[in-house]
This record gives structure tokens, C-alpha cells and sequence, in this order.
């Protein structure tokens, strides 16, 4: 090709940059997280964190509204929401755990120890409170990689037809509840 | 009265600044003389200026003068003096000042120090300096100033230093980085007058090389010191978040990296010219663009400093205007230049070439990973997000053939080398790597991952080849040791760098296969045990610090019942803001980290507890520590101060 011609391309990879980042200056980066709003929940097939034996499919969840809320026991922040989701769930909402364990990777031969995780879990959940109907354990994150989790904790609020209506990072408490999830479960209630 | 001499301080260095700008580029322009010999002056009397402005700040700082809205928001009177001066950069406005402090300060070094290069080629780069200059002072004076006022009503405390801030490690990670960023403007600034000459020749790179290396030096040392930090503060035992702020910072690493690799070859070869200025410019621009992407809140980050669209909208001017403007001089004065040098491909030419091929790739991949959420956003494609395992995953691959070039990189020769005798040699040193980490890992660890091991086996590769490579280039006539000294402090500096790139592989590998951690509820007496260790928790005590107060878990360690160490896991909240923060102890040592962290207070007088075993995690910062001493040590060698003389005469 041209040298001249070619010497121009940085220049132009640029100006191509430069627009991109003056739209992004007028727009909301937390909407980035909004990405799975209005599809249905990726189809999966995992087990229960507690009991091995017990699989879950995307198609049990249906048939009513639920809270599928992404958490572990290693992140302080999931822990601290324990006991407002709680009480959620003593008010009627449903919610489903999916637990992430962020430190296992098995391509450095991790080794992954279920039965200290459970007496965890339990430990946790008998002291900050159980909002949990039930985990499903996601070790090799690939549900959490399709609904586009970028840490924990984060609540997806999913309809009964599997279709989810928000996606929340960041823990949940009275204010965020009143603001964002309260004004849907009414809708979803009338 | 104060603060408003400091704001008033910024306007004049602005104004020298700017006469800094016009009178050595009109000079070189038409041939006056005289006005580019102004130009040193002029850069002494602008960094004079802000150096006094900044004084203020740390004045009106030290004196608890709450009227001052930066000082209001950034300080309190309980808060200690040496964290008072820091807060003066703990905040955006600050931040900015500092900032501008190295660019003066940087300015005025150029200016003191380039009296060897010819006047045309000075006031070009003092010139080009001055146009930075004024941009960020402008910015600081119109959109940012840290002398701004709370009259009438100010507080009579104030807001206090964010806690997280409140360390050794926060006092010196910033000056340090920004003192890579601005030094990466110098090297900018050759390449620029480069251009604007027409010249292109070795003698360009000849003088960029040492600042460039400095500036080099100071941003490894920064990024370094900024993992440490969050390993020490953060309170979970991370080192690497691949954050977008962090990112920002590690992309004019990777593209310097290349930089003065490549003016290596410009320098000794003549070939490479015009890849190397845009390099020159490209590792300066991404310290701007990832100045913008931290500064206007353009994408969510940890590290999350106010979002304001007007200033974003000011750097991004800023840098269509820097950026722009160099690239389209490049794209126009490009197509002048030709490569003199003729090189085969078994050539050390060739290993630079691939060594630069990789870091630029590497850096695509962190600016993809970075900017991609936002632009897929904004092509209305929905919305995507990329996380550590993006990064973790490329990075992982990206290394294997990254680390087994760097092995055997010191031995090629310029032009052409002998394949077949090299090949045989890579053959020998190929199955001692394998067979030293065998003998490494496998009598300490149980289980060996395959990867784990061909990382280990890279970063012993790499050290392997460094040192034949120091056998094979020592040999004298008379003794070996002095065949060492003969090698050159340059070439000390490639080893030391190098064998750092390896302690880093080494560790990240390590640490990453083999940390192991237990939570853990413990009363005062329980023991816990975690691979050879074990941790007695002998209770809780309070704590009250200047301006925080709190609990220290105290644990001793033992092994086969021998006293190690006692830790102080501490958890403090801090008075004014009412936040908590984990302080961790750290047991730090060459083999192992071991690391604890204080959780909650749980009934009848137990506590939660985190204990971390992290083999070989120091070497990371060591590692980082050799990197950037080898860009110090490029600039004490003799020969650099020979070649700027001789430059001189010719």
C-alpha cells in the first residue's frame, strides 16, 4: 500500500476513538449493566450447593417472581445484605442464591473442597440470616458469565415467565429496594 | 489572602508558560535565535511558579484553613501532618496540581539539561513542553482550581483524608506515577520536534533514550508500589484488579516498554524510525486517554473519583487536540523517512520487532478490554461487560510466547546471527529449565498443574538465558570479573530487567496456583491451622490511633510449636467519616506472605477471622523493584554521558 496513505491510519483509529469516548462522556456508565434487561434467563443446568444430587434447570424457576441473587461468602458486602434480604423474604419474596466462588481456577489446579464451602455457607447463613429458598452452585461461573455478572453482589429481579426485569449491582437495602425493585413487584402484583 | 497568591502564582506560571509555547517554535520557525534562547529561562521561571503555588497548598493544608474548599473536603485538624501534605494530591484538584508540579518540574530539567543539543531541536522540545504546560495549568485555573473558596460559610472541621488513603504506600504511588506519566511527555516532546524538524535521524533517539528510560523507571515503580497498596490496604490479599484506572496506567507501561526497546534500535541500527516516534507518541497519548477515562467518569471504576462532564469534556479536547494534532503531523511527514539499516531474520532487529509486536498487542488487549463495554454501548449493540477473566485469559496466553523470545533475546546479534549453533544451545537450556522447576515444584507441591508448570519453567527460561547470556559475553582477555565490569551499567540494566520480568511471571504463577485461605470464627485460645502454620488467637484489643479508633486481633503464629511472629489484625473506624477499614496484618517474607484479616465480632466473644498463606507473592513487587531500577541505572551509564558530548560537537 501507499506509505503515505498508511501513515494516516493512526490518525484516523484515533478520530474513530475520539467519538466514541465524546458519546460516552453524555452517557450513563451504570447502564452498562443493563444488558440482559427484558431477555429470558440463559438456560443452564447446575446443582444445588447443598445437596449434589439435586440439579437445577432454568425451566424449574418459573411460575413466579423471584430475586436470583449472586453472592458469596467471601465478599463482605453479600454478607451485609443477608439480613435486609431476609426480611424480604419474611415479607413473601421469593429468592434464589447463585453462588460464586471466585477463587477456584482450575486451569492452576485449584483444589475445590464442597464440604468445607457447605459448613460455610451454613455457618454464614445461620448468623446473618437465610434469605435463600435455595443456592445453586455455579463453579464454573458460565451462568453468571451469561447474565453478564461483573461481581458480587449483584440481584437480577426475574418474572414468572423467566423474563428478567432488573439487573442490580451493588447490595440491597430499604432505599434501593424502595427506589427500584418496590415500584416493579407492584406492577407485577397487579 | 493566601490561597488567592497561590491561585495568582498558577496564572503567571500560565502566562510563561505560554510564552514558552509561542517564542522557541516561532524561533525555530524563522531561524531567530534569540527568541529560542529564551525558551530555557522561561521554563525555570514557569516550574518556579507553580513549585510556589503548590507550597501554598501544602501551607494552607498544614495551617487547617477550612475556608479553602479542597482542604475543607480533603483534610481535618486531627488528621497527621505528613497525611495533611498528602491529602494536597489525595483529591482530583490536587491530583491536577501535582500533576502540574512534574511537568514544570520536568520542563525545567529539559530545559536545564539539553544544552548539548543543537538550539533548532531545544526550543522545539521546550517549545512542544510548554504547549502541555499551558493545557493542564488552563485546566486547573478554569475547571479545576484547589484554591476555590467556602466563604462564608465554611466548616470549622473538616471532611477528613478518605481512609483507604491514609498510608505509606498512598504517599508515594501517585507523585510516582504522575512522574512516569510527565516523564513520558519529554520523550513526546523529541518525537514531536523530531518531526517538526524533519529529521529523523539516530541522533533523536540518541538523546530521547535516558529520559525516556527514567521516565520508564518511575512508572514501574509506581504501578508496583500501587499493587502493593491495594495488597496491604484493600484487606483481601488482591494485587491486580484489572480496573480501568489501573489499566490506565498499565497501557503506557506496555507501549513504553516497547518504546525503548525499539529506540534501541533506532538508535544503534537506524532502522525503525517512524514505528518508534509513533510510539514515542502513542505512550504518551494513552496517559492522557487514561487521564480522561479516570478523570470524567466515563467508565465505572473502583477507584471512582468525581464525574463531571465538563471537565471530561475539557481533557478530551485537550487530547483530540495533542493527540490529533501529532498524529496528523506524523501521518504528513511519515512517508520521508527511510530505514538505512538491512538485517536478516535470525537478527536481534527481528527479536526487538517481535518483542514490540507482542507488547502492542498486549496493549490493544487492555484497551479493547477497557473501552469495548462503552463503545459496543454506544453502537447500540446492548451492552457486554469484560471482567478478570478477559484479561486473565489473554494475558496467559499471550505470555507463553512473549517469555520463551525474552530467553533467548540477549544472545542475538544485530544483522544475522548462526540459527543452527543458537538452536542447539536453546535445545540445552530448554530441558535445564524444565528440569530445575521439576525440581523446584514438584518435591514442594503435591499437585503440579500443567500450566502452572509451563509458566514456572517460562520465568525460569528467561532467567536461564540471561545469565549464558552474561558467560557467553564476560570472557576478557585478562579475567572474567573484569569482563563483568566491561559488560556496561546498559547491560546490567537489560539483566536486571529481565530477570525482574521473571520474579514477576514466577510469582504471579505461584501465588495465583498455590495461596490457600481459611475463614475462620475463633475464640480467644482456639487455634487454626492452615498449611504448616498455625494461628493461636489470643484475644481482641482496643486500639485508638490519632484519628481513628478500633480493635486489634491478636494472633501468634507457631510452627512445630515455634514461635514465628504475632500479628495485629487490626479493624478501625475512623471518627470522622464513620467508615471502617481492615487493616491487615502481614507476616511478610521472601518465600511466603502470610496475611490476616480481622472480621466481625461474633457472639460470646468470638471473632471472625481471614487467613491467607501467599507463596512467592513478594516477588511480584520485587520483581517490579529490579524493572524499575534497571531504567535508573540506563542514565548513571558513562557512555550516555560520552555520546551527549560527542552529539555536541557533531
Amino acid at each position: 500500500m501507499n506509505k503515505k496513505l498508511l501513515g494516516f491510519i493512526p490518525f484516523l483509529i484515533f478520530i474513530f476513538l475520539c467519538v466514541f469516548l465524546y458519546q460516552g462522556l453524555f452517557g450513563n456508565p451504570r447502564e452498562l449493566q443493563t444488558g440482559r434487561i427484558g431477555q429470558t434467563m440463559p438456560s443452564f443446568v447446575l446443582p444445588d450447593l447443598m445437596d449434589e444430587s439435586k440439579q437445577w434447570r432454568d425451566t424449574d424457576l418459573k411460575g413466579d417472581v423471584y430475586l436470583l441473587n449472586v453472592w458469596g461468602t467471601w465478599c463482605p458486602t453479600c454478607i451485609a445484605e443477608l439480613g435486609y434480604l431476609t426480611e424480604l423474604r419474611e415479607h413473601g419474596v421469593r429468592i434464589i442464591g447463585l453462588y460464586y466462588e471466585q477463587a477456584y481456577d482450575p486451569d492452576f489446579g485449584d483444589q475445590f473442597d464442597i464440604n468445607a464451602l457447605r459448613n460455610e455457607v451454613q455457618n454464614m447463613l445461620d448468623r446473618a440470616g437465610n434469605p435463600y429458598q435455595f443456592n445453586i452452585l455455579d463453579l464454573d461461573r458460565t451462568l453468571a458469565l451469561d447474565l453478564g455478572v461483573s461481581g458480587a453482589p449483584e440481584t437480577f429481579l426475574v418474572d414468572a415467565n423467566g423474563t428478567i426485569l432488573l439487573h442490580h449491582t451493588g447490595d440491597i437495602n430499604p432505599r434501593v429496594w424502595r427506589a427500584k425493585f418496590a415500584p416493579v413487584m407492584q406492577e407485577l402484583s397487579e | 489572602m493566601i490561597p488567592e497568591i497561590g491561585y495568582f502564582s498558577l496564572v503567571l506560571a500560565m502566562g510563561l508558560s505560554l510564552l514558552l509555547c509561542i517564542f522557541p517554535l516561532w524561533g525555530a520557525y524563522t531561524g531567530n535565535l534569540r527568541l529560542m534562547r529564551a525558551a530555557p529561562s522561561l521554563a525555570v521561571g514557569q516550574c518556579l511558579f507553580v513549585l510556589f503555588s503548590f507550597a501554598i497548598l501544602i501551607y494552607v493544608t498544614l495551617t487547617d484553613d477550612f475556608t479553602v474548599a479542597y482542604v475543607a473536603h480533603h483534610s481535618s485538624t486531627t488528621l497527621p501532618w505528613y497525611y495533611k501534605v498528602t491529602s494536597t494530591w489525595g483529591g482530583h484538584e490536587g491530583a491536577i496540581l501535582l500533576w502540574l508540579v512534574m511537568q514544570s518540574s520536568w520542563t525545567a530539567l529539559v530545559a536545564l539539561m539539553s544544552n548539548s543539543l543543537p538550539w533548532v531541536l531545544r526550543a522545539r522540545v521546550l517549545g512542544v513542553l510548554g504547549f502541555l504546560g499551558v493545557g493542564f495549568m488552563l485546566y486547573t485555573l478554569w475547571m479545576s482550581s484547589p484554591f476555590e473558596r467556602l466563604l462564608p460559610y465554611y466548616p470549622v472541621e473538616g471532611r477528613d483524608l478518605n481512609p483507604l488513603l491514609q498510608d505509606p504506600g498512598m504517599i508515594i504511588h501517585p507523585p510516582l506515577l504522575y512522574m512516569g506519566y510527565v516523564g513520558l511527555s519529554v520523550s513526546f516532546a523529541f518525537a514531536i520536534a523530531a518531526l517538526l524538524t524533519g529529521k529523523l535521524d539516530n541522533t533523536w533517539a540518541k538523546w530521547s533514550r535516558p529520559w525516556t528510560m527514567v521516565a520508564w523507571g518511575f512508572l514501574t515503580l509506581g504501578i508496583t508500589i500501587g499493587s502493593w497498596w491495594a495488597y496491604a490496604e484493600l484487606g483481601w490479599g488482591g494485587w491486580w484488579f484489572w480496573d480501568p484506572v489501573e489499566n490506565a496506567s498499565l497501557m503506557p507501561w506496555l507501549v513504553a516498554t516497547a518504546l525503548l526497546h525499539s529506540l534501541a534500535v533506532t538508535e544503534k541500527r537506524g532502522v525503525f524510525k517512524s514505528w518508534t516516534v509513533l510510539l514515542a507518541i502513542t505512550a504518551f497519548s494513552l496517559c492522557l486517554l487514561g487521564t480522561f477515562i479516570v478523570r470524567s467518569g466515563i467508565i465505572v471504576s473502583v477507584h471512582a473519583f468525581a464525574t463531571d462532564p465538563d471537565r471530561g469534556l475539557y481533557i478530551l479536547s485537550f487530547l483530540g487536540v495533542v493527540v490529533g494534532g501529532s498524529l496528523a503531523l506524523y501521518a504528513m511527514r511519515v512517508s520521508e523517512v527511510y530505514s538505512e539499516g538491512r538485517y536478516k531474520f535470525a537478527s536481534r532487529e527481528v527479536t526487538l520487532w517481535a518483542n514490540n509486536i507482542f507488547l502492542v498487542v498486549a496493549t490493544l488487549i487492555v484497551l479493547l478490554g477497557t473501552l469495548l463495554p462503552m463503545i459496543h454501548k454506544e453502537l447500540g449493540l446492548g451492552t457486554i461487560s469484560i471482567g478478570v477473566p478477559f484479561f486473565n485469559q489473554m494475558f496467559s496466553i499471550l505470555v507463553v510466547p512473549f517469555a520463551l523470545l525474552l530467553g533467548i533475546a540477549p544472545m542475538m546479534r544485530w544483522k544475522q546471527n548462526q540459527l543452527p549453533p543458537m538452536v542447539k544451545k536453546w535445545g540445552g537450556m530448554l530441558v535445564l529449565a524444565l528440569a530445575l522447576t521439576a525440581l523446584w515444584l514438584l518435591p514442594n507441591y503435591e499437585y503440579v498443574a500443567p500450566m502452572t508448570f509451563i509458566s514456572t519453567a517460562l520465568a525460569v527460561w528467561i532467567t536461564l538465558g540471561t545469565l549464558l547470556d552474561i558467560f557467553d559475553k564476560a570472557p576478557a582477555q585478562d579475567s572474567f570479573a573484569n569482563g563483568l565490569k566491561r559488560l556496561g551499567l546498559s547491560y546490567w540494566a537489560m539483566v536486571l530487567g529481565h530477570i525482574g520480568i521473571a520474579f514477576v511471571i514466577a510469582s504471579v504463577t505461584l501465588t495465583s496456583a498455590y495461596s490457600v485461605e481459611r475463614s475462620v470464627s475463633m475464640k480467644p485460645g482456639d487455634v487454626a491451622q492452615l498449611n504448616e502454620y498455625s494461628y493461636r488467637f489470643d484475644g481482641v484489643k482496643e486500639i485508638r490511633g490519632p484519628n481513628y479508633s478500633g480493635h486489634a486481633g491478636v494472633v501468634t503464629v507457631l510452627k512445630d510449636d515455634k514461635f514465628i511472629v504475632e500479628l495485629y489484625a487490626e479493624k478501625r473506624l475512623y471518627d470522622i467519616g464513620m467508615q471502617f477499614m481492615t487493616e491487615a496484618a502481614i507476616d511478610d517474607g521472601f518465600f511466603r506472605d502470610l496475611y490476616l484479616a480481622l472480621g466481625e465480632q461474633l457472639s460470646e466473644g468470638a471473632w471472625s477471622l481471614r487467613i491467607y498463606h501467599k507463596p512467592y507473592v513478594r516477588w511480584m513487587w520485587l520483581g517490579g523493584i529490579l524493572i524499575s531500577l534497571a531504567g535508573f541505572m540506563v542514565v548513571a551509564d558513562k557512555r550516555y554521558r560520552r555520546r551527549k558530548i560527542k552529539g555536541a560537537v557533531a
